[in-house]
């Protein structure tokens, strides 16, 4: 038995990444029925459809669903009875180079040097990876979730000293009033608190991860899921921003222990919700989930 | 009330700007120009301060976010794919431009600000909605690509005029009156 191999990364991260852009996740697609069949302001609904026209388009034709492909963003966790057989980040650079040389139609080059504003298919740290243990297992789940301009922009995080709940929650609204039109609507809000600087943006991804109407484990959590999709979507900003009640689809909160210090960080995705997901397993099965 | 829904030739006229209220769709068929780059805009203010010739005539024209992929094969453009961009972060120079080209549909994804939309006012012109994430559906509008201004550029920066038939239907979001879908209360 030789574990994972590299040549199986490296075609499966590419694999993930050009089937995100060509279609929406189910949850999403439901989301947006769903939507529909509530939204009172008649272009809303007319917006709701044509994205799910658009959706099905791209998903038939196997064309883009956004010319914004994003840059490349991946969540793996990794089980620790996982044995690999090559360079685990090495397979996903080489997996994107080559996606990029072959992919059909091509892909802008949308990857940039934050320095020199230079853009291209290749840079520092990119494909964007994060790595988690899992105990127990022997499989990688991989989620590739592309970050493009419209969503990306608009994430925002700050520090408060031992917030109560109505000030974290003002803070959420106050990040989606910024937000507005912007990032695609119905967006998907992520919501991170607590923990560190950093682990609260790592929340707040990850919860955008979650499929749409799976509430928080924790009943407070859920119930301040609930309470700020309703105050999002009565924000009026609607379907690509051009009013309704269909601001988001879903708000998800994920929380963790801190200090006083309390970090909340704001994060979305737009419509599309672009993400895919497998597992690659020790006796060298690959899992397609999404 | 039932969405009014129009087929109109594009270039749009400023008259033909002026009969549209927000809310209302477009179908649009004839010429317009595209490009996603904030350098594009900056050198088109550079044009209307004589820094360099224009690379195609937009007087009059219609002139859109909307990002592209375009490649010649065989001495001919094909164009691959085109979408919008988010307009607001052209929104400090869409006034000038507007005013000084005589821009009478603008149009991408987000919408754009006051200062725009009394610009838009002032010329008799509209801003169109295109669905973000409609790039499968915007592209079967395509017909031809007619010309392509400042190559030097990258792809989806460089100004693209494109033939288009029965494109959208997009909404107008921002009308030729003053009234702008994006300007809400925001009560929560």
């Amino acid at each position: 038995m030789t574990g994972i191999g590299f040549d199986t990364i490296k075609r499966v991260t590419a694999d993930l990444y050009d089937r995100s852009l060509r279609f929406i996740p189910a949850d999403s697609k439901v989301a947006l029925r769903k939507a529909d069949g509530i939204e009172t302001n008649e272009t809303a609904r007319h917006t709701l459809r044509t994205m799910i026209r658009s959706a099905d388009a791209a998903e038939q034709s196997w064309r883009f669903v956004c010319s914004d492909s994003g840059v490349p963003v991946y969540v793996i966790k990794v089980g620790t009875q996982v044995r690999f057989s090559g360079n685990v980040r090495q397979a996903i650079v080489e997996g994107f180079a080559d996606l990029v040389a072959s992919i059909q139609p091509p892909l802008l080059p949308h990857v940039t040097n934050p320095l020199t504003l230079e853009r291209g298919h290749s840079g520092r740290h990119m494909p964007i990876v994060t790595f988690d243990m899992v105990d127990d297992c022997d499989f990688i789940d991989i989620t590739c979730s592309p970050k493009a301009l419209g969503s990306g922009r608009w994430s925002a995080m700050e520090i408060f000293s031992f917030p109560d709940l109505p000030t974290i929650e003002a803070y959420v609204l106050d990040v989606v009033r910024k937000a507005g039109s912007q990032p695609c609507p119905p967006v998907v809000v992520g919501v991170g608190i607590g923990g560190t600087f950093d682990y609260a943006c790592k929340l707040a991804k990850e919860a955008t991860l979650r499929p749409i109407g799976q509430p928080h484990p924790e009943a407070m959590v859920a119930a301040m899921e609930e309470r700020l999709l309703a105050a999002v979507n009565r924000t009026g900003f609607g379907p690509m921003g051009t009013g309704g009640d269909s601001t988001a689809t879903a708000v998800h909160v994920d929380y963790a222990a801190g200090h006083g210090f309390t970090p909340v960080a704001v994060t979305f995705n737009c419509w599309i919700n672009r993400r895919t997901r497998a597992r690659l397993y020790n006796d060298g099965r690959v899992e397609i989930i999404e | 009330m039932a969405i009014r829904t129009h087929r109109l030739t594009f270039p749009l006229t400023a008259e033909s700007a002026r009969s549209l209220c927000a809310g209302d769709m477009v179908i649009m068929s004839g010429e317009i120009v595209v490009t996603a780059g904030l350098p594009t805009h900056h050198r088109l203010i550079g044009c209307l301060n004589g820094v360099e010739p224009m690379p195609m005539n937009l007087t009059g024209a219609s002139v859109f976010h909307l990002g592209s992929y375009s490649e010649e094969k065989d001495g001919e453009l094909q164009l691959h794919y085109i979408n919008p961009t988010t307009s607001t972060r052209f929104n400090a120079l869409m006034p000038t431009l507007i005013t000084g080209f005589n821009w009478h549909a603008v149009g991408g994804k987000g919408g754009l600000d006051r200062p725009c939309v009394e610009a838009l006012r002032q010329v008799g012109g509209v801003y169109l909605s295109f669905l973000g994430g409609g790039a499968a559906l915007h592209t079967q509008a395509i017909r031809r690509v007619v010309e392509v201004g400042w190559s030097d550029m990258l792809m989806h920066y460089r100004l693209v005029r494109l033939e288009v038939e029965e494109m959208g239907p997009v909404t107008v979001a921002i009308d030729a009156h003053g009234v702008s879908l994006y300007e809400i209360d925001g009560a929560t």
